[in-house]
């Protein structure tokens, strides 16, 4: 193998990394991205002369590590994101990515997958009741309710409490469960990004 | 060496700050300025700016934390960004203040000037017990 494409396996191994680690981020902007640092790592190894294998794995270690790099540019990147499209899917892979860097994160996302599960199952009861009778919020005992969803029958030993009004219910209480989680996981990424960073442009 | 934008990721905001935290701070607000500062006179790509920031200032700057950190500012719209071909034939991306950027660094390098100078003034009889 010559130097020249050992030199260069060794600068497209560690992009791969890269690459890999910035899984969720837009291709566009991985693009841009790894073709930056590549162009950094070329330059800088060629500086004043010869690039060479040992000038590479310098400026390689120079960088870091290609995951903890990754992590870096796509926890921003992932948050701007969920600020920007709102989403309940993009804010969760957002905050999925913050809650792997601090606890801060961590409980965010219980919260919110909380909160969607919950608003999630309302929605769904609504939606499911015109097709299977299973479905209802019933009451199976002095203090316990259940929402079945369709996998379980309370219809022997339970009582119905919403009857056909658990579809306009649920999808109100389904529906503003939901939003009330996006305005927390939101309000919560807006706080932790200002204290970390600089203001949004106003 | 501080990677400091990873630690300010992992510090809570509960933690009372202790004399290392306190540095990495202040070094990460003066790295955000720094960046600024260095596109006052025009565009430069990332390489260019590490150079400034190692030449022009004693801030101790880690690689891997300028180029998240430049991606950040432009997320924010203090930069923007263009692709240009270099004599060399590999491209390069320069940054560049956009006008909210230009105005951001001024309004902080005053800010930083008014309570820096005051500062001095404060720690000055410090400096010489030394």
């Amino acid at each position: 193998m010559t130097i020249a494409s050992q030199s260069q396996q060794k600068i497209d191994s560690y992009l791969d990394r890269l690459r890999q680690g910035l899984r969720g981020v837009r291709e566009e902007d991985t693009r841009d991205i790894v073709e930056e640092l590549r162009s950094h790592i070329v330059e800088k190894a060629a500086d004043g002369g010869e690039m060479t294998a040992a000038r590479i794995e310098s400026v390689l270690a120079q960088l870091g590590s290609p995951e903890e790099l990754a992590s870096q540019f796509a926890t921003d990147n992932l948050l701007a994101r969920a600020q920007s499209s709102r989403a309940p899917w993009t804010i969760l892979r957002g905050v999925f990515r913050w809650a792997k860097i601090s606890v801060s994160g961590f409980l965010v996302l219980i919260i919110s997958t909380v909160g969607y599960m919950i608003g999630g199952s309302f929605f769904l009861a609504a939606l499911l009741k015109p097709l299977n009778p299973k479905v209802g919020l019933w009451k199976i005992g002095p203090h316990a309710y259940s929402l079945a969803l369709g996998m379980t029958d309370h219809r022997m030993h339970g009582h119905e409490l919403l009857g056909w009004f658990l579809i306009p219910v649920g999808l109100c209480v389904g529906g503003g469960t939901i939003m009330l989680t996006s305005h927390f996981a939101l309000w919560s990424i807006r706080r932790f990004r200002e204290e970390h960073r600089l203001r949004q442009p106003s | 060496m501080y990677d400091i934008v990873y630690c300010m990721a992992r510090t809570l905001p509960a933690d009372s700050p202790s004399p290392d935290k306190w540095e990495v701070q202040l070094r990460k607000g003066s790295l955000e300025l720094a960046i600024l500062a260095s596109l006052w006179g025009g565009r430069l790509y990332g390489l260019e700016i590490l150079r400034r920031l190692e030449s022009g200032s004693d801030l101790i700057v880690s690689e891997g934390t300028v180029y998240p950190l430049l991606s950040r500012l432009k997320a924010l719209g203090l930069l923007r960004s263009e692709w240009v071909e270099s004599d060399g034939g590999h491209p390069r991306k320069y940054y560049s203040l956009t006008p909210f950027g230009k105005h951001r660094a001024s309004e902080m390098a005053s800010f930083w000037l008014r309570f820096s100078a005051s500062l001095n003034k404060l720690l000055a009889p410090l400096g010489k017990e030394k």
